[in-house]
């Protein structure tokens, strides 16, 4: 029945889809995409075989397909395609940052940090050199997949106020490792500033009992609890170890102490030591923060022109002095060297590498971090097995410089990401910005009105977005995304409320889902409140803003708006007729070609309506806001799957 | 031998429901009332129980201090635990010279909390002292025992751990990943009794684990009103109903959002009249989007649940118990504690709390309303007593403020028991530091006991959650012709650890301050 009325359609039998269909037929309609068939002969990475395919694959692997992205799918495979990802360039936040400051003379912001953002994740042309085109699309959404697991925020005082460049810089971490070594990339994350300021290792230091001033165990609980292990025992395939029926702690409270003590003695680069001891008072938010594109440096030798004992001055607990703790515990697990103590007198960089070898050979690190990253990717409730194939791809490649790019392949060409298993379970509910980035990609937005203001002594500082399509910024899109919950799609790059991301990976939304043990984290940020704001920003900004509407004369910034003109051939006939074409375009561009019967036929009833006569000259315009609204709010293409 | 008290509360709550495990006990709370008594809840009056959650873990200990210049001395002096963090005495705000703990020290509050000074001193705030989360009354060698995996006592999982510890406090069960918040169990047990369209468990600002009932979904809102789905030209609406059916979906996720939009839309409506109602922002000077304005909000939805609860034909008509939860964040000061807090030059987090909650109060007392909400204030924990650099790490028991016309306000509660049993009575749990020794406080979890000044001054708590939760819920459900303390037990599994005191009786209104 499904497929015969496709064929229908395919075979330009136009005038009987133009007949509005009863609403009880519609309702009798199957509410299922149609089932994607394969022969199964050919290996999954001899593939895509369908657009169908091609578009799946794409919705995982960057952020929303267009057209064009599938054709070109289509006809490299996957195999070429993923190697030419591996080794396109990457889009750097600083590069980005450096122009706008250094070049155009702009003070840099959480604005200019969030264009960046953009400009990574939409691709296309640069803005400082038209002719250099931004492909990386999968580097920058496994950044951006990190960036919800390694998590800094503008939400923290300091680095809202004077983080942004620091912020830019510590998204390039994520950028430069997506495809290489976690280990690599969890001490770099560690000695960055912004995560240094985030979560205070900066400027901890080692015990001073006669002032009762302890090191701070935020960073040494956080890189444990939410970067490397988690807090209970893991099989290889993500399911939780069990003992006597309850789960296995990871650590104990005295194991987070110490990671506490061997985390110190670390600050800004720029501290000055060498007049006074500026350790202390080094470290002063809201006021003049350090370097925040150099990573902390180790105080741990007495500068030669000091006055004073060396000892007051190396912050770095090593175990050597009085105060200090000693022979310390770290993660016991078999294998672990020296049974995870830490011995006394290390430096402060050698002690450092062994907390961090310490945690990453834990044997939690690969189905921990490995199923995350399937569920940012593919699907919210992966199979035991599923993840177990990719943790193993994850521990098989430990000392490899290419870990990550194994595992992401891994994760991409499993049959599970390939195939959808159970449609009544498969998928997950797809971010608010990713939602987004595919409506932008996917409909060629670009930024347009704005102007140019040169910087004004006292009055006014420099911002330049006259004639700039590739700077996406603006007050009701591009920067408005984020914020408080209150605003836009409550949603934007590195701007969490809190460590824990915008929703926990073990998420069990409220209702069957909970019921039934399936888990659904990015369900954790539709609320109420953010549904409807999500829905009335889509609805009066990213889609009705057009690219070539009349500017307004006071808008110094502008707007990041699509372009509807492309899609005026498929939107119908010269005053009127069926929305078929635009229907099945959209099929295709948004959901993969798994529109359900039922929804296709609701849209036409509706879309089919929307002529000259009843609309205007416009009329085109309307039919296409109309299907991307209904499109974008509905649940089929809510759930990727 | 010592008996494993969950077992034994498992196989009794079991027993009740006829073989049950105890998580589903929790589940199925309508089942139980139905064996158990012959009708349900029926209120004649309105109430409303309003969670003030402070995300980061508040330092209590720099925000009721004590005034005393002996006992400030021992706190602030330099060789007291808090010397970096030393508020000027002049500057404090005394509370009514009544005797605390044992050793008689009167208190003051943080120089910001002008407001809750006045209430406190009036009798309509009162102070809970050093709550925490417990699963059965620890001591000192009880919880170092056990945190060295060297059993003894039960302790609540992951303790010093934000996310872990704000949803134990607002969910208290015996788990990780808490399926329902006590908010939501609340709410559940007195939906049945309530009439009206409107939401019974709402949060202003984002959802947490409180939030969750079993049948009772919390509502999200936002401090100027429920955001409404617009879909204003009427063609709209077929097709958008007709894609949101939340039944007829092929995929459980898509099921599950569907029904998320609908209950934003078929809410949104009621709520954006209500809050209409009246307008209290004379009593919120100064709010922005933060928790005054929450706190106004909830005013003005309980002026409107008050106005209209006897018309039957309105939305609120019948609706008599409501749950509200507000919530404000910056409490997690590891660093540069003092400016954080604020003071009355440069005003900052405890300014924002203080004027929130007097002006709460002072809103529905200016329209007769005084007596019908009880607010509270519930953090991650309390911090720890001994300073960082300039700042404070994560601790566990913490002083919490409870305001409201209904409270007996003006006096400090708290059980007081397992090791400050050996200060003189009345002790409510207030630790100071022993004025023989000052850098060893009572109850601090040091690593090493013999060792003053090693320790990172962890309190232990003397008044759990489930303890401090229960007093709440007692209020909330009484007047409803029912006697509450089996389905506050229920809800709280870990009560029947702690045994009545001279502080405590589940008997009479568990800790007595409301």
């Amino acid at each position: 029945m499904r497929t015969s009325r496709r064929l229908l359609f395919a075979c330009g039998l136009a005038g009987i889809a133009a007949v509005g269909i009863p609403l009880a037929a519609v309702a009798a309609l199957s509410h299922a995409p149609d089932p994607l068939f394969h022969d199964g002969m050919e290996g999954i990475s001899a593939g895509p075989f369908t657009d169908s395919d091609a578009s799946r694959f794409l919705a995982q692997a960057t952020f929303g397909p267009t057209d064009t992205d599938i054709t070109h799918l289509r006809s490299v495979g996957y195999t070429t395609w993923l190697a030419d990802q591996f080794a396109a360039v990457p889009t750097h936040q600083m590069d980005y940052v450096n122009w706008a400051s250094g070049t155009l003379g702009e003070q840099v912001g959480q604005g200019t940090r969030t264009e960046a953002w953009f400009l990574g994740a939409l691709g296309g042309p640069d803005p400082k050199n038209n002719a250099l085109i931004h492909t990386d699309q999968l580097r920058q959404r496994v950044a951006f997949a990190l960036s919800e697991i390694l998590v800094v925020s503008d939400q923290n005082t300091e680095l809202g106020l004077n983080g942004a460049t620091g912020m830019a810089y510590y998204y390039d971490i994520l950028v430069d490792n997506a495809f290489g070594n976690y280990r690599t990339l969890l001490e770099k994350v560690t000695l960055s500033p912004a995560m240094g300021v985030y979560l205070n290792m900066m400027g901890n230091r080692r015990a001073v009992l006669a002032q009762n001033v302890h090191p701070d165990e935020n960073y040494g609980r956080e890189i444990n609890q939410l970067f490397s292990i988690g807090l209970v025992m893991l099989n290889p395939d993500g399911t939780s170890k069990l003992s006597g029926g309850q789960p296995i702690a990871t650590y104990t409270q005295s194991t987070i102490t110490n990671f506490a003590h061997v985390l110190t003695g670390w600050n800004w680069k720029s501290c000055d030591t060498s007049g006074y001891d500026q350790f202390v008072g080094c470290y002063t938010p809201y006021n003049t923060p350090g370097d925040y594109t150099t990573p902390m440096v180790a105080y741990e030798t007495k500068p030669a022109n000091e006055s004073g004992q060396a000892a007051n001055y190396n912050y770095h607990d090593n175990g050597t002095h009085a105060d200090d703790t000693h022979n310390k515990q770290l993660l016991t697990y078999s294998g672990a060297a020296n049974g995870g103590v830490l011995a006394d007198g290390g430096t402060a960089t050698n002690d450092l590498k062994f907390a961090l070898d310490n945690i990453y050979n834990h044997p939690n690190v690969g189905p921990f971090i490995s199923k995350q990253l399937i569920q940012r990717l593919v699907t919210s409730n992966p199979s035991p097995a599923y993840v177990q194939r990719v943790a193993t791809v994850f521990n098989a490649n430990r000392a490899s410089a290419t870990q990550l790019k194994s595992v992401v392949q891994a994760i991409l060409l499993d049959p599970e990401a390939r195939y959808i298993g159970n449609i009544g379970t498969y998928g997950k509910l797809r971010e608010p910005l990713l939602a987004l980035t595919h409506l932008w990609r996917a409909m060629g937005a670009r930024h347009a009105c704005g102007q140019d203001v040169p910087f004004v002594p006292n009055q006014s500082q420099a911002s330049y977005y006259a004639n700039q399509p590739y700077r996406y910024a603006g007050y009701a899109t591009a920067w408005s995304t984020g914020g408080t919950q209150y605003q836009g799609i409550a949603q934007a790059p590195l701007d969490a409320n809190t460590v824990f991301n915008f929703f926990k990976p073990g998420f069990l939304p409220p209702g069957e889902m909970s019921t039934r043990g399936l888990l659904g984290p990015e369900f954790q940020l539709q609320t109420d409140s953010i549904i409807a704001l999500s829905a009335n920003t889509f609805d009066g900004f990213y889609i009705s803003y057009d690219v070539s509407d009349v500017c307004d004369a006071g808008d110094v910034i502008g707007e990041v708006k699509i372009d509807h003109v492309p899609d005026y051939a498929l939107a119908g006939g010269a005053s009127g007729g069926p929305a078929d074409a635009l229907v099945d375009a959209y099929n295709h561009r948004f959901m993969a070609g798994q529109m359900s019967p039922f929804m296709r036929q609701t849209l036409l009833n509706d879309l089919n309506a929307f002529d000259n006569s009843s609309w205007g000259a416009d009329w085109k315009t309307q039919r296409i806001n109309r299907a991307l609204y209904l499109i974008f709010t509905s649940p089929e293409y809510m759930v990727q799957k | 031998m010592r008996p494993d008290r969950r077992k034994f509360i498992k196989q009794t709550i079991c027993a009740a429901l006829g073989g049950a495990s105890v998580y589903s006990a929790l589940g199925q709370l309508q089942l139980v009332q139905a064996a158990t008594r012959a009708s349900s809840y029926a209120f004649s009056d309105y109430k409303a129980l309003v969670c003030v959650f402070l995300y980061g873990g508040n330092d209590s200990f720099n925000t009721i201090v004590p005034y005393t210049q002996s006992a400030y001395n021992a706190y602030y002096g330099s060789n007291g635990v808090r010397p970096k963090l030393a508020i000027p005495r002049a500057n404090l705000l005394a509370l009514s010279n009544t005797p605390t703990s044992g050793d008689g020290i009167q208190y003051a509050l943080h120089p910001s909390l002008t407001g809750l000074q006045t209430l406190f001193n009036s009798g309509h705030a009162a102070i809970a002292a050093n709550v925490g989360t417990l699963i059965e009354p620890t001591n000192q060698a009880q919880a170092w025992a056990a945190m060295n995996n060297n059993g003894g006592v039960a302790l609540p999982p992951q303790l010093f751990s934000h996310a872990d510890q704000a949803a134990y406090w607002q969910s208290s069960p015996p788990t990780n990943q808490p399926i329902t918040g006590w908010g939501g169990r609340i709410a559940d047990l007195v939906a049945s009794a309530n009439g009206g369209n409107a939401p019974i468990l709402t949060s202003l600002n984002g959802q947490d684990a409180f939030m969750r009932g079993v049948d009772v979904n919390g509502y999200i809102m936002g401090t100027t009103g429920a955001s409404v789905i617009d879909l204003g030209y009427p063609s709209r609406q077929t097709p958008f109903a007709a894609l949101h059916s939340g039944t007829q979906e092929a995929n459980a996720l898509e099921r599950t959002f569907a029904s998320a939009v609908n209950h934003s839309t078929s809410t949104a409506g009621v709520i954006n009249t209500a809050v209409a109602s009246h307008d209290f922002s004379a009593f919120f000077p100064g709010a922005n989007y933060d928790l005054a304005a929450q706190l106004q909000t909830v005013a003005q939805l309980i002026y409107a649940a008050n106005a209209n609860q006897n018309n039957s034909g309105a939305n609120y008509g019948g609706l008599r118990r409501q749950v509200f939860f507000v919530n404000a964040g910056g409490y997690d000061t590891h660093s540069d504690e003092l400016n954080v807090h604020g003071d009355p030059v440069n005003p900052g987090i405890l300014d924002l709390l203080s004027r929130s909650l007097a002006g709460f109060y002072n809103a529905l007392a200016s329209v007769g309303l005084a007596n019908v909400a009880t607010a509270f204030t519930a953090s991650d924990f309390g911090r720890t007593l001994t300073n960082n650099d300039n700042g404070t790490d994560h601790g566990w028991g913490g002083h919490h403020f409870v305001v409201g016309g209904a409270v007996q306000g003006g006096k400090f509660y708290g059980n007081g028991s397992g090791f400050a049993s050996n200060l003189a009575s009345p002790n409510f749990g207030l630790v100071m530091p022993s004025l023989a020794n000052p850098t060893t406080p009572y109850g601090i979890l040091s690593p090493n006991l013999n060792d003053p000044g090693d320790g990172y001054g962890r309190l232990i708590p003397t008044t759990s959650v489930d303890q401090y939760a229960a007093t709440l819920a007692h209020w909330f459900l009484s007047g409803g012709g029912v006697d509450p303390t089996s389905d506050i037990g229920l809800i709280f599994p870990n009560l029947a650890n702690f045994s009545p005191s001279a502080n405590y009786d589940p008997t009479n209104g568990y800790l007595g301050f409301v």
